[in-house]
């Protein structure tokens, strides 16, 4: 589609020669991600058990649903910890010199992969539970959409700013290999792009207030 | 239009507060539709409403949007600069747009059939991050908005060009340009009988047709017509039972008559780095984008227009959304294609040719969804009898509902195939119509790996390329493949030399 990329159309890369994703050697989440998984877990499945259970003494109504409800949700508790603490034990992360890997799931097992140069903004964030635990994640946008941002989830404090600074500088060396192609420069929090083409808000926006 | 105030801001054309009315109509009609419909909360609210109070209430709206639409239209000014344009609008809050020139990736100019005696037209911008128009300037003159084009052109390192529709609306096609495609006016019918809008049609008019019934019925039932129509019941079904096909080739003739009104005249241009389609009989639009914007080719062919040999070709661009899709009037589509027309692909992005064959995916696709659906119905089956006892006319319409879908999952799993020719990619899928997409693998933002119980036991995995204009699924290939596929899309993204996203 443009002459800067005929370069590379044509170059043939044996199957065997790719570098490949799969040798790589994850780093698992940190350990305090577990007791946290576990807590919001189960702090959400027991609060639906204790609605229901309360649900029996609201007086002047008769639901009449008996104890089962409560203790079926007590059953999902049990099974969404033990998935949870599954899920934990396979979380997992690396970054290659060009791309960040993160794998996920349990029963449906999912590994992305995003390129450092279609990285255009990265932001780190924690909740209060988070922060009680020394928990940050990570977010890393992309200009394909909502679907296509990744969020990695069980970074310790240190290791996920270590991670966003990495993350940043990659970005930017790509960004001076490039020749500063594109406008702007890849931004922890602004919205600027790190591509010729595309950022998500293309225009600068100033909201002017009422009136 | 008072051009030229001191300090540079423009604004709209007095007469485009026509359009400013319209357009809040349409908007407001869109947004709640489907409040409306949904749920039958709309019928609902209606029957609770007189007609004295639905009128009183409709004309409040009304006039709540033409004030809405004055006020906007009275405050909207845009402002050219050096190489961006700058546009202030809003009602309740006043907000101010700057784009740069170097950003834009599609511009369209609008010609509503009222605008044309006053010589205005809808000016619209797009940028690759947005989910729809950045800026639209309903309602500006041609000159200026011809200029503006030139414009952006000329600050994207092009010579500026002449107009591609004249006064007349006659095309004419210069040296510097070349028609890539001309859509006559069958092809363009034969598209729109074939287009999915006959669905969209056919539903809301089978809407509107249980809404005139239920208030027929209920008068029937207060009179003695409803005893009449009871005599009659043998031959009101026979009635319906001509009545609905005739409907459905009615509404195929009325979604064709629709296609030629939208793509009247149909031609896409090529001018140097840029694409340029023109059509439409009541608005007539010109749409530009620019070569290297390009993020993918789909062609296209509905259910329907399969058997009519219709094919239509979307030119894909970096969107949030993807909104682009067949019935919206954003993306850049090209209808009326048969078969033989597919080399325009080669015409539009150099080099890419659609393949002759493609590789399927795994058959243990078929296996996993026939089994699947096997027990699902098994199921239902099972909780039927077990609560009304065996009905032989229950199991026999289930086997019925069985056997088509297995033909529909078989269909699905013939059609989807992948083909990787250099760097670019095809991915085929449909179930009666079929869709080819078609992308450079370094445009890939993301790849992911999925991999369900059932496919880990075989080996099996679901790739999944995600792309400027959306995502890409390729299910139950080898996991192998699905590796090297995902392998060979990160280098080719980190390889690149221009990111182009």
């Amino acid at each position: 589609m443009t002459s800067e990329t005929d370069a590379f159309h044509n170059l043939q890369v044996e199957a065997d020669s790719l570098p490949d994703y799969r040798h790589v050697e994850l780093n698992p989440v940190a350990r305090s991600f577990l007791p946290y998984s576990l807590i919001t877990t189960a702090g959400f499945w027991l609060f639906l058990a204790l609605v229901l259970l309360a649900v029996q003494w609201v007086p002047y109504v008769n639901i009449g649903m008996g104890l089962w409800p409560p203790a079926a949700v007590l059953l999902a508790t049990v099974w969404f910890c033990l998935i949870t603490w599954l899920g934990v034990r396979r979380r997992a992360w690396a970054l290659r010199e060009h791309d960040l890997i993160y794998q996920s799931g349990v029963i449906w097992r999912k590994t992305v992969i995003v390129p450092f140069v279609r990285i255009q903004h990265v932001e780190s964030s924690s909740g209060p539970l988070e922060r009680l635990f020394g928990l940050m994640r990570v977010k890393c946008f992309t200009a394909g959409g909502m679907m296509a941002d990744l969020t990695v989830e069980g970074l310790d404090t240190d290791a996920a700013n270590r991670v966003r600074q990495y993350l940043l500088e990659q970005i930017r060396d790509d960004r001076v290999a490039d020749g500063e192609s594109g406008s702007g420069s890849a931004s922890e929090s602004g919205n600027e792009s790190a591509g010729e083409l595309g950022s998500r808000a293309e225009a600068d926006e100033v909201d002017r207030g009422p009136g | 239009m008072d051009q030229g105030e001191a300090d540079g801001w423009q604004r709209l054309a007095p007469l485009s507060l026509i359009f400013v009315i319209f357009g809040g109509v349409q908007k407001f009609v869109r947004e709640n539709i489907y409040l409306f419909v949904g749920a039958g909360a709309g019928v609902a609210f209606t029957e609770w409403l007189g007609p004295r109070e639905l009128l009183l209430g409709v004309t409040g709206v009304l006039l709540a949007i033409v004030i809405g639409a004055v006020i906007y239209h009275r405050r909207f000014r845009f402002k050219l600069e050096e190489d961006a344009i700058r546009v202030r609008r809003g009602l309740f809050e006043r907000k101010e747009l700057r784009i740069r020139f170097a950003r834009v990736q599609n511009i369209q100019l609008g010609e509503p059939f009222y605008f044309r005696p006053f010589g205005l037209v809808r000016f619209s911008l797009e940028t690759p991050g947005a989910a729809q128009k950045e800026v639209e300037l309903p309602g500006i003159s041609r000159e200026l908005a011809e200029s503006m084009r030139d414009r952006i052109a000329g600050s994207q390192g092009e010579a500026p060009f002449q107009s591609d529709v004249e006064a007349g609306g006659h095309v004419p096609v210069s040296a510097a340009s070349e028609e890539l495609f001309a859509a006559s006016t069958g092809r363009l019918f034969i598209h729109g009988m074939g287009s999915n809008q006959v669905w969209l049609i056919f539903s809301a008019l089978a809407w509107l047709f249980g809404v005139v019934v239920q208030r027929f019925g209920e008068r029937l039932e207060q009179t003695d017509g409803f005893i009449w129509l009871s005599e009659q019941f043998a031959i009101g079904w026979l009635l319906i039972g001509l009545m609905i096909p005739l409907l459905f080739a009615f509404l195929v003739m009325v979604s064709g008559l629709l296609s030629v009104i939208r793509f009247h005249d149909f031609r896409l241009i090529e001018r140097g780095d840029r694409l340029v389609g023109v059509g439409g009989l009541l608005d007539k639009r010109e749409q530009t984008i620019r070569r290297k914007k390009i993020t993918g080719l789909t062609l296209r062919q509905t259910g329907l227009g399969r058997p009519l040999g219709s094919w239509y070709l979307l030119v894909r661009q970096a969107k949030s959304s993807d909104a682009e899709d067949a019935g919206t009037r954003t993306g850049f589509q090209v209808p009326g294609l048969k078969r033989c027309d597919h080399g325009l692909v080669d015409r539009i992005v150099h080099g890419w040719q659609t393949p002759e064959a493609f590789s399927p995916i795994n058959r243990r696709f078929r296996l996993f969804f026939w089994l699947r659906w096997l027990v699902l119905l098994a199921l239902g089956l099972g909780v039927l009898t077990s609560n009304f006892g065996f009905d032989p006319v229950a199991a026999s319409v289930l086997a019925v509902l069985y056997v088509v879908v297995f033909f529909c999952i078989h269909l699905r799993w013939r059609h989807w195939g992948w083909h990787v020719d250099g760097d670019q990619i095809w991915i085929r899928r449909g179930l009666v119509g079929q869709t080819l997409d078609a992308f450079d693998l370094n445009l890939v933002q993301q790849a992911r790996i999925n991999q369900s119980p059932y496919q880990r036991r075989h080996q099996l995995a679901t790739l999944q390329l995600v792309l400027p204009q959306g995502a890409v699924t390729v299910p139950f290939l080898p996991f192998d493949t699905a590796a090297e596929l995902a392998n060979r899309a990160l280098l080719a993204a980190e390889t690149a030399m221009v990111h182009r996203v």
